[in-house]
């Protein structure tokens, strides 16, 4: 018996509603992530992926239907409520690191913690554990100029894992990488969600989808498909993306 | 086609452009307005200082101007900021390095030119309402005084044009020489590493050490005469470098080490202020030295004016003294608040060479002299004179009952004699009237026409370098020349403070197009907006409070110099108000700092219930 981590149900999302021209990126999207899935979200760009990763990730409101995290009904929530419900239960990967210079390895992991008032002990054994699963322990008291790329990501991983949260979110976290670098990110979310994290991706880029077990592909603001990896090799499920993107696109 | 877009840009950080230029405005404004007082001959010939003035006007232009230049920079590199995104994209889209420095140039000029013109006439209004507020407030005379003074104008256009394409041309060259990529991504990552403890604490311990010596100097001016001064200047200038440079840092990394830091953005508002405390050590310092010299400049120069009355109070007991006078000058000194008079008869014979008094009105109603019992301090006593005192002209009472007469009784000498004697005497009795105020700032308008119409009566002889005499003239004469110290200290004080918490500003600003990466993330780990603000709202008021409090600890050793060497007394007390307006003025370009910073950096909640 599976939990569901996210639930969506008929998400629309119009712009500019009131506007001289409303256009309506999300037409009506329904889904739901299980605990422990590794979910990709796939389509061209301007399909409206960052729409939909926002009204899930607490970051926008849809214009109708709702969105539940954690059984938890997030699209009617004040903005303070949202940024409380961001640091305690969502962990985000972002494009370039992001990772505050001036703060260490240990400092930057420890941000989510800090902003919920944790006591310093908690927020050490935190720490630990967290940078414990990827191997980082002995980076901590490091600058991010000191860290090589792939250890700045690990870094970004650990502190979207501090918390706890229910899901990862990723918005095209490899967009802006160098392949090594883009490889490197995805190995260690393979990584997480092996150890049971939820984790959500968006992205155009096939390559990054094949790690994914899920994929659902979003087309004008509609899902259109979903394919499974159903303990197919990741390169096979490489080639089943390539397939599928040339019969969607169409 | 490029122009079009150029516009396009700039419509739509309008906000930002009208911080921009409302600054430059006011600092032309501010220009325009002392060069139209200072070089105007109106102004400077008929103060009595005259060419004193003028030097001291001259020697302010030119710090004027070096404040202007750095302005104007700081101002620029806004500008700039603000810009690169849209230049980058033109040279991606392929456009010539010719075709955009000539684009940069005209932005810069065009922007320049017009902020001139309307600071220009801004300026005119400026100096009318100033000019106006100088002959009432400080009695200093404008008469035939036009605000609108051309020479001032060309001063201002010539410098301000100069500046503008100096400006321009170091855009261009700074942009062509950077890639387009660069451009595009300027948001450049701070390469930040911890400084090592060692050198931070030594350099810590010497910038006190150094500060410590430059106020001791300042301090023992007596002895250490000039090489005070020097001992002041090199060693304050190090040690408030090495004050920012390592021991702000040192004491926000003792806050970082607390437990408060684990607190909400706490950690992070602390080595971002940190961070930024080092790299902007430069202009940190600079606006540190100069809100000191600004400060000093008010304080020094209120201090001088208020000392005025001091002065003039041990100079003689009475304000004024009227040999008979009329029914309007009467009724004139009735109009005074608080005040003391006295009458004596007194007779003029020419021939003896000697002004008669009747003894027994003095020994009715004793005359009071004034005579300073430490003239270092301006410490002065009033005494009631003794006859004898009188008889003796080497004495101070003498003295005093001398330089309230007629002026051309002056060189008479002074008698008193019995009423049977005076009587006796062949010639009219006049009636010297004098009059003692208890506070002379607030009679000095009503003095003022008294001493009008007195030498109006006494006729031409008064013109020719006799005063009325009494306590009122020396008033009106230090007035008039600490009253031009003291427009130049406020005048000076008030422009540098402007321009220097502008050059701040704007230094803050150009770096938050870079912070807004930091703030978004932020806002996405569920930092709730008011944390974003707090924070922000943390270190802007570190980079604006840091120098400004050293800048109050510099000046208030600072005066110890004035003190010490007996040019100020009582500055303690002007010390503070000029500290109290002073911190209000900076407090408003802290919020416009803030307001501004916060709406480029803090993301739009999508959400406003
Ligand atoms: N704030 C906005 N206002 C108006 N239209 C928007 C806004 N954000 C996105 N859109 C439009 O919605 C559509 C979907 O955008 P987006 O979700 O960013 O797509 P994707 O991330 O898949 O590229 C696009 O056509 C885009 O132009
Ligand atoms: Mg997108």
């Amino acid at each position: 018996m599976t939990t569901e981590i996210v639930r969506t149900k008929d998400l629309h999302k119009i712009y500019d509603q009131n506007g001289p021209k409303p256009y309506e990126a999300l037409k009506g999207i329904t889904f739901s992530v299980q605990q422990g899935e590794f979910v990709g979200i796939m389509g061209a760009s301007g399909s409206g992926k960052t729409t939909l990763l926002n009204i899930m990730a607490t970051l926008d409101q849809p214009t109708s239907g709702s969105v539940e995290i954690d059984g938890k009904d997030v699209t009617n929530l004040t903005a303070n409520q949202m940024s409380d419900f961001r640091s305690e239960k969502l962990g985000f990967i972002f494009q370039d690191f992001n990772l505050l210079e001036t703060l260490t390895a240990q400092e930057n992991i420890a941000l989510p913690l800090s902003l919920q008032n944790k006591k310093p002990g908690e927020t050490k054994q935190a720490v630990e554990a967290a940078t414990k699963k990827l191997g980082i322990d002995d980076l901590l008291s490091k600058y991010p100029t000191q860290l090589s790329g792939g250890q700045k990501q690990r870094v970004a991983a650990a502190r979207a894992l501090v918390a706890n949260p229910s899901i990862i979110f990723g918005d095209e976290p490899t967009g802006a990488l160098d392949s090594t670098n883009a490889r490197e990110l995805l190995d260690t979310l393979t990584n997480i969600n092996q150890q049971g994290v939820s984790i959500l991706l968006v992205t155009h880029d096939p390559f990054s989808a094949s790690f994914c077990k899920r994929i659902l592909f979003i087309k004008d603001g509609k899902i259109g498909d979903e394919i499974d990896a159903d303990g197919k090799s990741r390169n096979e499920f490489y080639q089943q993306i390539l397939e599928k993107l040339g019969t969607f696109e169409q | 086609m490029l122009f079009k877009i150029s516009l396009s840009g700039v419509k739509s950080r309008w906000k930002d452009y009208l911080v921009l230029f409302s600054g430059m405005m006011i600092t032309t404004a501010i220009f325009y307005m002392f060069e139209a007082i200072s070089t105007n001959d109106k102004f400077t010939t008929s103060s009595p200082v005259g060419q004193n003035a003028k030097f001291v006007f001259i020697f302010g232009s030119i710090l004027l101007a070096i404040i202007t230049l750095v302005y104007v920079f700081y101002a620029n590199n806004f500008l700039m900021s603000m810009r690169k995104h849209d230049y980058g994209l033109f040279m991606m889209l392929g456009a010539k390095s010719k075709v955009i420095s000539k684009l940069i140039i005209l932005e810069t000029l065009v922007i320049g030119l017009a902020s001139t013109f309307v600071g220009i006439i801004l300026g005119v209004g400026f100096t009318k309402g100033l000019s106006g507020l100088l002959s009432s407030q400080i009695h200093v005379s404008l008469t035939n005084f036009s605000a609108f003074y051309m020479p001032a104008v060309w001063a201002t256009l010539i410098l301000f044009l100069v500046l503008f394409v100096i400006a321009g041309l170091v855009n261009a060259r700074t942009f062509t020489k950077t890639s387009a990529l660069n451009l595009l991504r300027s948001n450049q990552e701070s390469d930040w590493k911890d400084p090592k403890k060692r050198t931070l604490f030594v350099q810590a311990v010497g910038g006190l050490v150094l500060l410590a010596i430059g106020y001791y100097a300042m301090y023992d001016i007596n002895h250490l005469q000039l090489l005070a001064i020097g001992i002041g200047l090199i060693t304050i200038v190090l040690g408030t470098y090495f004050v920012f440079n390592s021991f702000f840092v040192m004491i926000l990394e003792a806050v970082q080490r607390s437990n408060t830091s684990y607190k909400g953005l706490n950690n992070f508002t602390i080595s971002q202020l940190k961070f930024r405390i080092r790299d902007y050590t430069k202009i940190l310092s600079v606006v540190s030295l100069l809100f000191a010299l600004a400060l000093g400049a008010i304080t020094v120069g209120i201090g001088f004016q208020r000392m005025v009355p001091m002065m003039a109070a041990g100079n003689n007991a009475y304000a004024v003294g009227l040999t008979n006078p009329s029914p309007k000058m009467k009724s004139l000194v009735g109009d005074i608040d608080g005040k003391a008079q006295v009458t004596y008869q007194q007779k003029v014979d020419p021939g003896s060479k000697s002004v008669y008094y009747r003894a027994s009105q003095f020994e009715a109603q004793p005359f009071k002299y004034a005579h300073f019992t430490n003239q270092a301090q301006l410490k002065s006593k009033i005494d009631n004179a003794s006859l004898t005192q009188l008889k003796d002209r080497a004495s101070t009472a003498y003295a005093g009952l001398n330089n309230l007469q007629a002026p051309l009784t002056r060189n008479l000498r002074i008698r008193l004699v019995s009423d049977t004697t005076f009587n006796r005497i062949n010639a009219k009795a006049n009636t010297l009237l004098l009059v003692r105020v208890n506070d002379m700032d607030a009679a000095a308008t009503t003095l003022s026409k008294i001493t009008n119409l007195q030498t109006r009566q006494y006729g031409k002889k008064v013109s020719e370098g006799l005063g009325v005499g009494g306590a009122y003239e020396t008033y009106q004469l230090l007035k008039g020349v600490f009253g031009s110290l003291e427009f130049m200290g406020i005048f000076l004080g008030i422009a540098f403070l402007a321009m220097l918490a502008s050059c701040l500003m704007f230094k803050i600003l150009s770096g938050a197009a870079s912070d807004k990466a930091r703030f978004e993330m932020l806002n996405k780990i569920g930092a709730r907006k008011s944390v974003l603000n707090r924070s922000i709202a943390v270190q802007i008021l570190g980079l604006f409070i840091l120098p400004a409090v050293l800048g109050i600890i510099d000046v208030a050793f600072g005066l110890q110099m004035f003190i010490k060497a007996n040019l100020l007394h009582g500055a303690y007390q002007t010390f503070g108000w000029s500290v109290l307006g002073f911190s209000i003025l900076y407090l408003i370009y802290y919020g416009i700092t803030v307001m501004i910073y916060s709406k480029i950096v803090v993301p739009k909640t999508k959400v406003e219930k």
